[in-house]
C-alpha cells in the first residue's frame, strides 16, 4: 500500500463521521427543502407535484412583501448598531489600565450572551410592559410620556434592537477585543514616534488591523439578523399586527402551527437564496476593505 | 514651558481616562440593572410582582417563588434534559470537530478542499432552511418528543472545525514527521500530539457552540411536545404558561435559576474563550 493511498483513506476516515452526519442532516435536509417547494406535501395523506405554484403564491402573498421588509430592516438596525456598539466597547475597555477592572467589565458586557435567551426574554418582555414595566417607570421619572414599546409598529423595532444590543453585544464585544489584543504593539510604538494622534492612530492602524476580524463579525451578524427569530417570538409574537413578523417567524407558523409544509419550505428556500447571495457578494467584496497584512 | 505642556498634556490623559471610566460605568450599570430587577422581583408577593415602584433592590423576601416553579412545572427534569443534551453535543464537538480538523489541517486527499468549502457552507445553511424537511425524517422515524434528537442535530460544527483546523495547521510539521519516523500512525499523531496542541481552540469551540447549545430555542419547540422531554428554553414557556400571569414574580424566580448555570459557565469557560479566540485567530 502507498503512502498517498493509505493517507486518502486516513484522510477520509477522519471526516467521515462529520461527513455522513452533514449529509443527512443538512445537504439532505436542504435537498428536501427544495424538493417540498416544489410540491403539495402531507404527513398524513399522498402528496404530489405542483411545479411552480408555490413560487407563484409566494410571489403573489401581499404578506411576502411586507415581512421580507422588516426582516431586511431588522439586517439593516441591528449589524450596524452591533459593530458600532460592540467596537466602542471593546476599545473603551482594552483602554482601561487595571486587569481587575477589564475583568469585571468584560464579564457584564460578556455575561448576557451566555444567559437563557428564552428567559431574559420573558423577562425583557415584563421590562417593556406600557403601564408596570421598569423602563417606562424611568422614563417617568423624566417627567416624560409612557412609550408603547410592543405595541406600536415603531416602537416594537426599537424595543428590538435595545434587547438585541443587551443579550448579543458580547458577541462582537469579545470578537472586537480579541482582535484589538492581537494588534502588534510596535505598531502603536511607531505611530506615537511619528506624532500620530489618536485619532489617526485609530483610523490608520487600529480599524485596518481589525479588518478580518469586522469581516468575520459582518459575516456572521448579517446570516444571524436574517434568521432572527427568538426575539420577536417573545417579545412581539410578530406583532403589532404584522409589523414585526420576520421571515424565519413565518416559516415556522406556515410550517408548525399551519401545517403547510410546501409553502414553508418555499418561503425557506428563498431566504437560503437570499442568504447565499449576500454572503457570497461579502466575499467578493472583501478584497476592497479587508487587510490581512503580509 | 516644557514642563508645562508636560502637564497639560497629563491632565488631558487623565480627564480623558475619567472620561472612559465614567463611561463604561454608565453602559455597565445598564447591563446589570435588568439582572438586578429580575432577582428583586422574583422575591416579591405575587400580588406586588408589578407594582409600582419597580424594585432594583429586594423589597420582600418572598422564597415561596422559587418552591413554586418546582411545584408547577417538572423544572428539575428540564435542567437535566439540557445538561444532557448540551453535554452530548458538546463531547461530539471535541471528538468529531477534531478528528476532521486534523484530516482537513494534515493530511492530502483527493477533494480535500472541495469537501472543506461544503462543510463550512453550512454556517449559511440556517435552522430554519433544513428544519421541515428534518422534522418531516424525525417524524417518519418516530423520534419527535426524544432529546436525541436534539443532540444528533447539533452534532456537526463547521466553525468549531473551522477554528480547530486553522490551529492545527499552525502546528510545526517536525512533531509530526518525527512521530511518523518512529512508526507512529495517523490515530497516535492526531490524539497524542495533535489534539493536546489545539486544546485552546478546542475548548473555545466547545464553549461556543455548548452556549449556542443551551440556548437553542427554535429546535425544542419544533420536536419536543412533551413536559417530560423539554429542555430549560421551552420550559421556560411552560412555566410562563403555567404560572404565567397569576405570578410573575414566581416566572422570574424561574428565570434567575435558570442563570445559574450561565454563571458556572462563565467561570470556567471565559478564560478559554479568550485564550482560545486569540491563539485560534480568525485570519484567513
Amino acid at each position: 500500500m502507498n503512502k498517498k493511498f493509505s493517507d486518502a483513506i486516513a484522510g477520509y476516515l477522519f471526516i467521515l463521521p462529520v461527513l455522513l452526519l452533514f449529509i443527512v442532516l443538512t445537504l439532505g435536509p436542504l435537498v428536501g427543502t427544495l424538493l417540498l417547494s416544489f410540491s403539495k406535501f402531507s404527513l398524513l395523506s399522498s402528496s404530489r407535484w405542483v411545479g411552480l405554484s408555490n413560487f407563484f403564491n409566494l410571489f403573489s402573498d401581499a404578506r411576502m412583501g411586507v415581512i421580507y421588509g422588516n426582516t431586511l430592516f431588522f439586517v439593516f438596525i441591528l449589524v450596524p448598531l452591533h459593530v458600532i456598539v460592540g467596537l466602542v466597547l471593546a476599545v473603551s475597555v482594552e483602554g482601561l489600565t487595571k486587569g481587575s477592572a477589564k475583568y469585571l467589565f468584560r464579564t457584564t458586557f460578556f455575561f448576557p450572551v451566555l444567559a437563557t435567551t428564552a428567559s431574559v426574554a420573558i423577562a425583557w418582555g415584563m421590562m417593556f410592559d406600557t403601564s408596570f414595566g421598569l423602563i417606562n417607570w424611568f422614563i417617568g421619572l423624566i417627567g416624560a410620556k409612557a412609550i408603547p414599546w410592543l405595541n406600536s409598529p415603531v416602537w416594537v423595532y426599537v424595543a428590538v434592537a435595545i434587547f438585541s444590543l443587551w443579550k448579543f453585544i458580547g458577541n462582537s464585544f469579545i470578537y472586537f477585543l480579541v482582535g484589538l489584543q492581537s494588534i502588534p504593539v510596535e505598531l502603536y510604538e511607531a505611530a506615537m514616534l511619528d506624532g500620530a494622534s489618536p485619532r489617526q492612530r485609530f483610523f490608520r492602524i487600529t480599524l485596518p488591523m481589525l479588518s478580518p476580524t469586522m469581516f468575520f463579525v459582518v459575516v456572521n451578524l448579517i446570516i444571524g439578523a436574517a434568521q432572527i427569530f427568538d426575539e420577536p417570538y417573545f417579545l412581539t409574537a410578530g406583532g403589532p399586527g404584522d409589523s414585526s413578523r420576520t421571515v424565519g417567524l413565518y416559516i415556522y407558523e406556515t410550517a408548525f402551527q399551519y401545517h403547510n409544509y410546501s409553502y414553508g419550505s418555499a418561503v425557506a428556500l428563498s431566504l437560503f437564496l437570499v442568504i447565499l447571495l449576500v454572503t457570497l457578494l461579502q466575499f467578493k467584496l472583501q478584497k476592497k476593505w479587508v487587510f490581512y497584512g503580509n | 514651558m516644557a514642563t508645562k505642556s508636560l502637564e497639560a498634556k497629563m491632565l488631558g490623559k487623565n480627564v480623558g481616562r475619567l472620561f472612559l471610566q465614567v463611561f463604561l460605568i454608565l453602559v455597565g450599570l445598564l447591563y446589570f440593572a435588568p439582572f438586578l430587577w429580575m432577582f428583586s422581583t422574583s422575591l416579591r408577593l405575587a400580588k406586588d410582582s408589578f407594582s409600582l415602584p419597580p424594585a432594583l433592590f429586594p423589597t420582600a423576601f418572598e422564597i415561596g417563588n422559587y418552591f413554586e416553579v418546582f411545584n408547577k412545572v417538572p423544572f428539575f427534569s428540564f435542567f437535566l434534559n439540557s445538561f444532557k443534551v448540551a453535554v452530548v453535543v458538546a463531547l461530539g464537538n471535541v471528538i468529531f470537530s477534531s478528528m476532521a480538523a486534523y484530516s482537513f489541517a494534515r493530511i492530502r486527499f483527493p477533494g480535500r478542499n472541495i469537501l472543506f468549502l461544503v462543510l463550512l457552507s453550512g454556517l449559511m445553511i440556517t435552522n430554519q432552511v433544513t428544519a421541515i424537511p428534518q422534522f418531516i425524517l424525525m417524524a417518519k422515524l418516530h423520534m419527535i418528543d426524544n432529546t436525541w434528537t436534539l443532540v444528533l442535530l447539533w452534532l456537526v460544527n463547521p466553525l468549531g472545525i473551522f477554528l480547530i483546523r486553522q490551529q492545527m495547521m499552525a502546528i510545526s510539521d517536525s512533531y509530526e514527521e518525527a512521530a511518523l519516523m518512529d512508526g507512529a500512525n495517523r490515530w497516535w499523531i492526531y490524539s497524542r500530539i495533535m489534539v493536546p496542541m489545539s486544546v485552546p481552540a478546542i475548548s473555545v469551540s466547545t464553549v461556543l457552540w455548548f452556549v449556542a447549545n443551551w440556548n437553542d430555542f427554535f429546535r425544542p419547540l419544533l420536536f419536543i411536545n412533551t413536559w417530560e422531554n423539554m429542555t430549560l428554553p421551552l420550559g421556560m414557556t411552560a412555566l410562563t404558561g403555567a404560572v404565567g400571569s397569576g405570578n410573575y414574580s414566581a416566572v422570574l424566580a424561574g428565570v434567575m435559576l435558570s442563570l445559574l448555570p450561565c454563571v458556572v459557565i462563565y467561570i470556567f469557560g471565559q478564560r478559554y474563550l479568550l485564550e482560545g479566540l486569540s491563539t485560534g485567530g480568525l485570519k484567513q
